[in-house]
C-alpha cells in the first residue's frame, strides 16, 4: 500500500507540543503558503488550487477552485470568505482536530482564500459546542494578528484581511452552507433558495465562499509544494492527503491522514487496529450519518468521492462508523432518523413532515409492531422526501433510511417476522 | 422590460422576464397550486406544493422561486410532478386534525380545497397526531397550531408590509411552530389581513369565528369608507340573520394592493350595534313623535322657505358630511349651492394622523370623499362659511335653521360647548342619520338615513379614483338613502326638478353635467373604479 511512502501533512504537527501556537507552526513551514501566495496575482492562486484537483472536504466534494472562480470579479460589494467549522455530521470529528492542534494551518488556508477570492473579511463559524477550540481559535487569530498576519498590510503585501470567529449556538443545519449564512447574519439558521448561490448572493447579500476547515487546511500546502504535489496524491479527480475519522468499533478510533482512495479495509484494519474481538464487521457507514451504509463485504473500497458515488454510497467527509455483528441495523436506522429528525430546521414540508415519520416506523419496526407494509412506506417517504427540499438535509435523511433497507432488508423482515427485534436492541441504545 | 416567450406544458405564452413560474404557470391558464406564495409578500419556498418540471433540468423546481427565461419549457403534468405534489399533500396532512366540518376556514381552504383535487383519500400514518393547545395571539386572530401548515404568510405579513417584527417560527423540526416575540399578542393595525391569507384554518378572525360557514354568506364587492384611501373590500352578509358578519379584502393593485387595515374590517359593527333611528322623528317642545315621510320633507321645506323669506338665506345653515357619496354630494350642491344659494355650506374635515406602514398607510383624511364633496358641492362657493363660521352664527342666533347631513359626535363640528349652544338656540335642527347621537338628541327633524352598506354610491378617494360601494342589505324600517331623501327636499323646495330612479342615474348626470366626470360612467366603472380626468380633478367646483 502506498500508505507506507505517505508522509502526513494536514497532521504534521498535531503530535507536537504546543502546536497550537505560532511558534511551532512557523518553524513548520507556517505562513510560508501565505507569503509565496501573496507575491502572485489572486487569479495564479485560483488557478493553482484548480490545477491540484482539491475538492471540498465538507462532505459534497465539490472543486474548490471552481468554486472560488464563481465569484464575480466587476462588482463594488464586499466579498467574504466564510469557513464552515460547524463540524456536525454524526461520525466526523477531523475539522475538530485541526481548530485544536493547529488551527494556524486553517487561518493560513483562510487568509490564502480569502486573497485569492478578493475578500477583506474572514469569518470563522465555528460550532456551539467548540467551546475549547473556539478558545484555541481566537488565541490563534490575536497571535496572528500580533504578528502582522491578520489585519492590515499582511506581511508587508498591502493586502488587508480581517478574520473574526463566530460561535454557532449548536445546530447542524448551521452546517448548510446557507444556513450558515443565516446565521452568521443573526437569523434562524434555515437553507436558502438556491439560486442564487452564495458566490454572487451571500453573506450580507455579497459574494461570499463557504469553505470546509479540512480544505481550507490543504492550501497552505498546494501554494507551498505545488498543485503538481497535491495533484499526484490519490486517484484521479480525487486527490489530495485526507483525514479519516474512524470510529464504532475499532480498536483505535481516531483521527488519521492518509492519502485519498485508501480502501476502506486498510483503513480500519491498519490504521483503526480492527474490531475488538476479532468480530466480524457488519456494516460500515463510510463517510458520516447522511451516507448510505455499506455491508462488511463490500468494504475493500477506495475512500474517495467517486468510488463511493459509483458503490451507490458517498464519500460525505470521510469518517467511517464500523459496526459490528453486535448491531442491530432497524436500531441504527432509527437512531440516524431521530438525528436527521431532531436537526431538521423546519422550514420546507418534504423535510419536516417527512423525518419524523422515517423516524416513527423505524422504531415501530424495532419494537416488533412494524408490518410489510410499514418497510413499503418507509420506502416510499424517503422516494418522497428526495429531491423535493430546499437544502440536502432531507435527502441526507432519505439516503441512510433506504440504505440500510436496501442493505439489509432481510433484517427488517426478521423483526417484522418475529415481532422483536432479534438482537435485542442490540449493542447500541 | 424584456418579455419572454416560455411553454407550459406545450402551450405557449409570454411573460415579463423573471416572472415567477407560479404565475407563468397560472397565466398560461393552467392550474398551479400553491400554498406559501403570495403575490404581496416575500418568497419563501417553504411548502414545495408549487413544484415543477423544467425540460433539460434534472430536478424538480420550486415555481415560486424559479423565473421564466427566454424559451423555457414549463411541465406540470407529468409524473414526477404530480408524485411530487402528492407527497407534500400527504406530509402536509399527517398531523393536521381534518376537522373541517369544525373549521372555519373550511369552504375557503386552500388545504381543503387541494386535498379535494389532489389528496388521498386515505392516510396511511397510523401514528399518533403532534397536537398544540389554540392561543390567542392578539389582533383578534386565534392560532390554532394544529392546522397550520408553516407556510409563514403571518410571519411575512407582519415583517413585511406591517413592518413589524411581531410573530415568528419558533423551534424547529416537526415541533417547529408560529409564536408570539416575548409572548406580546400581536398590535398592528394589519393583522386581520392574517385570517384571510392564511391559506388554512391556522389564524382565523375572532370576529367572524363560528359565527357561520363561509358559503352562507352573501359577498357583495364593495369598499370601505373609514378613510379616504378607499379600500376595495368583500362585505361578508348573511342574508337570513340580516347581518353583515364580515368585511374582508379585495384586491385592487391601484388603491390598497390586497389589505385592508382593521378598522375598516370591523367598520360593519358600526352600523349593527348602534341605536338606528327606525323613521323619521319630530320633536316640538320636548315632546318627541314619529312622522310619515311626506308630512317630514313637507314640513322641513316649507319652514326652509319660510325662514330664507323671513330671514334671508344667511338664516340657514346645512353641514353636510364628506361621508355622503358623489351623488348625495351633487344633490346637495344643486339644492342647497345653486338652488337656495346659501353661503353657510360646508362638511367638517376630518384630520388625524396618518398611520404609516411599509407596504400600507391608513390615510389621515378620515372623511372618504372629501374629493366628491369639494367637487361637487358639499362647500359653499366663494365667500361660503366654514363650519367653525355656521356653528358660531347659530350659537350666536343669526342661523335659525340647521341642517345637519349626518349628525355624529359633536366635537366633529367644532368646540362641543359651542355647538351645544348652536344647537339649542337655532330654532330647527334638521338631522339626516341612520344612527342616534348627541346631535340627533338635539334635533327638531330626525330623518333615518342609511349606512354605506345599505346603498349604492360613489366616491373619489385621496387619488382621484371612483369607485362603488353597493348596497348590500335592507334593515328593516322606513328608513331611506340619503340621495333619495334630498331629491325629494329638493323638489319639495322647488329648486329640483328631476327625479332619477337610482344613483346609477344620478351618476350618469354627474358624468354627463360635470367637466372632472367626463367619460365616465356608473356601469364602466366597475368593481375596480377608475380616475377622474387628471386635468380636473384637483380643482375645487367654485
Amino acid at each position: 500500500m502506498a500508505t507506507a511512502t505517505f508522509e502526513p501533512v494536514l497532521m504534521r504537527t498535531v503530535g507536537l507540543r504546543d502546536s497550537h501556537t505560532l511558534d511551532v507552526y512557523r518553524k513548520h513551514d507556517g505562513y510560508e503558503g501565505l507569503r509565496i501566495a501573496l507575491s502572485k496575482s489572486p487569479d495564479e492562486v485560483i488557478d493553482i488550487v484548480k490545477r491540484s484537483g482539491l475538492r471540498g472536504r465538507g462532505g459534497a466534494g465539490f472543486p474548490t477552485g471552481t468554486k472560488w472562480g464563481f465569484v464575480p470579479k466587476a462588482t463594488d460589494k464586499p466579498k467574504y470568505m466564510c469557513v464552515n467549522a460547524d463540524e456536525s455530521e454524526p461520525g466526523a470529528f477531523k475539522d475538530r482536530l485541526i481548530c485544536q492542534k493547529d488551527p494556524h494551518q486553517l487561518l493560513e488556508g483562510t487568509l490564502i482564500g480569502s486573497y485569492a477570492i478578493g475578500a477583506s473579511r474572514a469569518y470563522i463559524y465555528i460550532r456551539g459546542e467548540f467551546a475549547a477550540e473556539a478558545e484555541i481559535l481566537s488565541r490563534a487569530i490575536e497571535e496572528a494578528r500580533q504578528a502582522g498576519l491578520v489585519g492590515r498590510n499582511i506581511l508587508g503585501s498591502g493586502y488587508d484581511c480581517e478574520v473574526t470567529m463566530y460561535v454557532g449556538a449548536g445546530a447542524y443545519i448551521c452546517g448548510e452552507e446557507t444556513g450558515l449564512i443565516e446565521s452568521l447574519e443573526g437569523k434562524r439558521g434555515w437553507p436558502r433558495l438556491k439560486p442564487p448561490f452564495p458566490a454572487v448572493v451571500g453573506l450580507f447579500q455579497c459574494p461570499t465562499v463557504v469553505n470546509n476547515v479540512e480544505t481550507l487546511a490543504c492550501v497552505p500546502h498546494i501554494v507551498r509544494r505545488g498543485w503538481e504535489w497535491f495533484a499526484g496524491i490519490g486517484p484521479e479527480r480525487n486527490s489530495g492527503p485526507k483525514l479519516y475519522g474512524l470510529s464504532g468499533h475499532v480498536n483505535k478510533p481516531g483521527v488519521y491522514e492518509a492519502p485519498m482512495g485508501t480502501p476502506l479495509r486498510v483503513l480500519i484494519d491498519e490504521f483503526g487496529g480492527g474490531v475488538p474481538g476479532g468480530r466480524p464487521i457488519k456494516a460500515v457507514i463510510p463517510g458520516g450519518a447522511s451516507c448510505p451504509v455499506l455491508r462488511g463485504e463490500e468494504i475493500d473500497i477506495p475512500m474517495d468521492f467517486d468510488s463511493l458515488t459509483r458503490a451507490g454510497s458517498l464519500f460525505g467527509t470521510g469518517t467511517p462508523v464500523v459496526m459490528d455483528d453486535t448491531v442491530c441495523m432497524v436500531r441504527a436506522a432509527w437512531i440516524t432518523a431521530r438525528f436527521f429528525t431532531h436537526e431538521s430546521c423546519g422550514q420546507c414540508t418534504p423535510c419536516r413532515e417527512g423525518t419524523g415519520w422515517i423516524q416513527r416506523l423505524l422504531w415501530k419496526i424495532e419494537t416488533g409492531e412494524g408490518t410489510e407494509r410499514d418497510l413499503g412506506i418507509l420506502l416510499s417517504v424517503t422516494d418522497n422526501i428526495e429531491g423535493n427540499t430546499i437544502c440536502a438535509l432531507g435527502d441526507a435523511a432519505a439516503w441512510p433510511a433506504r440504505g440500510f433497507v436496501k442493505k439489509f432488508k432481510d433484517e427488517f423482515l426478521q423483526h417484522i417476522r418475529e415481532k422483536r427485534c432479534p438482537l435485542d436492541g442490540g449493542s447500541l441504545h | 422590460m424584456a418579455t419572454v416567450k416560455v411553454k407550459v406544458d406545450g402551450r405557449e405564452v409570454v411573460v415579463e422576464k423573471g416572472t415567477n413560474l407560479v404565475e407563468t404557470v397560472k397565466k398560461a391558464g393552467i392550474f398551479m397550486p400553491h400554498f406559501c406564495y403570495h403575490p404581496g409578500l416575500p418568497v419563501v419556498g417553504v411548502c414545495r406544493i408549487c413544484l415543477c418540471e423544467i425540460e433539460g433540468r434534472p430536478k424538480l423546481v420550486a415555481g415560486c422561486a424559479t423565473g421564466a427565461e427566454e424559451g423555457m419549457s414549463i411541465i406540470t403534468r407529468s409524473d414526477a410532478v404530480r408524485d411530487a405534489r402528492a407527497a407534500v399533500m400527504e406530509f402536509l396532512l399527517i398531523h393536521h386534525p381534518l376537522d373541517c366540518p369544525m373549521c372555519d376556514k373550511g369552504g375557503e381552504c386552500t388545504l381543503q380545497d387541494y386535498t379535494m383535487a389532489m389528496g388521498a383519500a386515505h392516510t396511511r400514518f397510523t401514528f399518533r397526531k403532534n397536537t398544540w393547545p389554540h392561543e390567542d395571539v392578539g389582533g383578534k386572530l386565534v392560532l390554532d397550531k394544529n392546522r397550520c401548515i408553516l407556510c409563514m404568510r403571518c410571519v411575512n405579513l407582519c415583517s413585511d408590509v406591517a413592518g413589524q417584527d411581531e410573530i415568528a417560527v419558533m423551534s424547529r423540526g416537526e415541533e417547529t411552530y408560529i409564536g408570539t416575540i416575548g409572548g406580546r399578542k400581536i398590535e398592528n393595525e394589519l393583522a386581520g389581513n392574517i385570517a384571510d391569507i392564511c391559506p388554512v384554518g391556522a389564524l382565523t378572525s375572532k370576529d367572524f369565528r363560528f359565527e357561520a360557514r363561509p358559503w352562507e354568506l352573501t359577498n357583495v364587492k364593495s369598499i370601505c369608507t373609514l378613510c379616504s384611501k378607499g379600500c376595495n373590500t368583500v362585505v361578508g352578509f348573511h342574508p337570513r340573520r340580516n347581518k353583515v358578519l364580515r368585511v374582508t379584502a379585495r384586491e385592487n393593485m391601484e388603491v390598497n394592493k390586497w389589505w385592508i387595515c382593521d378598522r375598516g374590517r370591523g367598520q360593519f359593527h358600526n352600523v349593527h350595534d348602534v341605536v338606528r333611528i327606525p323613521q323619521p322623528v319630530r320633536r316640538v317642545n320636548g315632546a318627541e313623535r314619529t312622522a310619515g315621510w311626506p308630512e317630514a320633507i313637507a314640513e322641513i321645506a316649507s319652514g326652509i322657505r319660510e325662514t330664507i323669506a323671513r330671514h334671508g338665506p344667511d338664516s340657514v345653515g346645512v353641514i353636510a358630511s364628506a361621508e355622503l357619496t358623489n351623488e348625495e354630494q351633487f344633490l346637495t350642491g344643486r339644492i342647497f349651492r345653486d338652488g337656495l344659494r346659501l353661503m353657510n355650506l360646508d362638511f367638517p374635515a376630518r384630520p388625524q394622523p396618518p398611520v404609516v406602514y411599509p407596504k400600507f398607510t391608513i390615510e389621515g383624511d378620515r372623511n372618504p370623499n372629501t374629493r366628491g364633496a369639494n367637487l361637487l358641492g358639499g362647500k359653499a362657493g366663494r365667500g361660503g362659511r366654514s363650519v367653525g363660521d355656521i356653528i358660531t352664527a347659530a350659537a350666536e342666533g343669526r342661523i335659525r335653521t340647521l341642517l345637519f347631513l349626518r349628525g355624529g359626535p359633536p366635537e366633529q363640528f367644532g368646540d362641543p360647548t359651542v355647538v351645544g349652544r348652536a344647537l339649542d338656540r337655532a330654532a330647527t335642527v334638521i338631522v339626516v342619520d341612520y344612527a342616534t347621537s348627541a346631535v340627533t338628541e338635539m334635533a327638531h327633524w330626525v330623518l333615518p338615513g342609511v349606512s354605506h352598506f345599505e346603498k349604492d354610491g360613489t366616491f373619489i378617494n385621496s387619488q382621484g379614483r371612483v369607485q362603488r360601494a353597493r348596497k348590500v342589505f335592507t334593515l328593516r324600517g322606513d328608513t331611506r338613502e340619503e340621495w333619495r331623501i334630498l331629491q325629494d327636499l329638493g323638489a319639495a323646495l322647488g329648486v329640483l326638478n328631476e327625479t332619477d330612479p337610482s344613483a346609477e342615474a344620478i351618476f350618469d348626470r354627474i358624468a354627463r353635467t360635470v367637466p372632472a366626470f367626463a367619460g365616465l360612467s356608473y356601469t364602466a366603472l366597475g368593481d375596480m373604479g377608475a380616475p377622474l380626468q387628471s386635468a380636473t380633478a384637483n380643482v375645487a367646483v367654485g
